[in-house]
């Protein structure tokens, strides 16, 4: 039933969806996890790199994280492609407004701007949407930390916590009953990160190589922008792996008493 | 009276031994009347790379700001610093673009290059001609006089310190005998690790 109607994504379907759009989400889906945290003093983005092939040549720092502007940094979960193609269209639209108004653009405008465009691949010109869904992290003068998701229909929202990606659905979840909001600090956000990754992830086991994270923090009236060395990854994911040693030697002990 | 001479204003750039020197002075004004006796025509573009824009002082904020855009996209994209060589070329594309209908400056830029700290100079026409001499660049509407200053002052391998007299003096002698630059002055001496901005006490006429 569906076949008739997909093969264009400008049109609905007699049950009122865009096949277009919710085949792109699903391919969002089989992506590395990509996953936001807002914190008190500060916000934190941390994805799993799937591209660990050893006889992939380091040329780039960074596979899914990207900085757009002074502000503002992003991460992707989907088609690489396409996010190569998206994140320089955001650089470009942060430039111009920078440009035009002589001030840092507002994070909100930034996203809303994109996902317009993301909305012009699902009802102009016969293209595919993008297979891409964004989480952005940034910091302006009237909103302060914000973190926000966009998705390939170009329908956006602000985020307390979220996750993209490979298993989102459950990461969400265990976000939601493990961030306790205004009171979570980047510290603590760092390490329930690495926990919500680590169940996640395919693999069992953690490593730095697997892991890339980001946190945006203001100091001194300025952003400060940085991406975790992968020497501070593996002292995040030691830590992990000691409360988790921990917790279970205490289920152990506890039916004792 | 020319279109170059409207605002007046000086800039010149000299190497020195391991370091550069930019140096301006701080007038602004609207033919003879002088408005502003803040308003420098060098700008920081880097942590070693500056770009002085004497000219028309409407086009000195835009270019300035369209340098800006340029230069922010190219640090994100290539996620590295720009080389003052390939600023220059950038910034000679950006006034070429406009051959037919130009910005009026005519730009000089100084800066160590970020990863061997080698010091360069360079300035150019408003169609964005480059000129990257060993020794010292200016420009302005008292060009001739800093040419003269220049040429009569400058040695190699001035050390940081003796870069700086040797500038202000070449600077504030040729801004006095322009009616339309001086009015204050400021001089960026530019070393490895170290930016010094000093104001230099000018006549203030």
């Amino acid at each position: 039933m569906a076949r008739r109607y997909d093969t264009r994504t400008t049109i609905f379907s007699p049950e009122g969806r865009l096949y277009q759009v919710e085949y792109a989400m699903e391919a969002i889906s089989h992506a590395g996890t990509s996953l936001g945290i807002l914190a008190t003093d500060g916000i934190l983005l941390a994805a799993e790199r799937r591209n660990t092939n050893k006889l992939l040549d380091e040329v780039f720092f960074s596979e899914k994280i990207y900085k757009l502007n002074d502000d503002m940094v992003c991460s992707v979960a989907g088609i690489t492609s396409d996010a190569n193609v998206l994140t320089n269209e955001l650089r470009l639209i942060a430039q111009r407004y920078l440009l035009q108004y002589g001030e840092s653009i507002p994070c909100e405008q930034l996203v809303s701007w994109l996902c317009d465009v993301k909305q012009a691949y699902t009802q102009y010109g016969g293209k595919r949407p993008f297979g891409v869904s964004i989480l952005y992290m940034g910091w302006d003068k009237h909103y302060g930390y914000q973190l926000y998701q966009s998705d390939p229909s170009g329908n956006y929202g602000g985020w307390k916590a979220t996750c993209i990606g490979n298993n989102s659905a459950a990461a969400v979840s265990s976000l939601k009953q493990e961030y306790k909001e205004n009171e979570t600090t980047l510290a603590e956000a760092q390490a329930l990160a690495i926990k919500v990754l680590s169940k996640t992830l395919d693999m069992t086991k953690l490593t730095p190589e697997k892991v890339e994270m980001a946190t945006l923090t203001r100091k001194n009236d300025k952003t400060v922008i940085r991406i975790l060395t992968s020497t501070e990854v593996e002292k995040l994911i030691a830590n992990f792996e000691k409360s988790e040693a921990e917790a279970e030697a205490a289920k152990k002990q506890a039916p004792k008493s | 009276m020319s279109i170059l001479a409207y605002n007046g204003g000086a800039v010149v750039a000299m190497k020195g031994q391991d370091c550069v020197a930019i140096a301006t002075d701080k007038r602004y004004g609207i033919q003879a009347q002088t408005v502003s006796t803040n308003f420098p025509k060098v700008f920081q573009m880097g942590p070693s790379l500056f770009v002085g824009l004497p000219g028309l002082a409407t086009d000195t904020q835009t270019v300035f700001q369209r340098l800006k855009f340029r230069m922010n996209l190219y640090e994100l994209k290539e996620n590295r610093m720009m080389k003052p060589k390939t600023f220059s070329a950038m910034l000679s594309n950006l006034l070429y673009e406009r051959r037919f209908g130009p910005y009026f400056i005519e730009p000089v830029i100084a800066g160590l290059d970020p990863y061997t700290n080698e010091p360069y100079v360079c300035n150019m026409d408003l169609i964005g001609c480059p000129n990257e001499p060993e020794d010292f660049v200016v420009s302005g509407t008292c060009s001739e006089q800093l040419y003269g200053m220049c040429e009569a002052l400058w040695e190699p391998n001035l050390k940081p310190d003796e870069l700086f007299e040797t500038i202000s003096q070449a600077l504030v002698n040729a801004a006095d005998r322009d009616a339309i630059s001086g009015w204050g002055a400021v001089v960026y001496i530019v070393e490895k690790d170290k930016i010094t901005e000093k104001h230099v006490k000018t006549r203030m006429d």
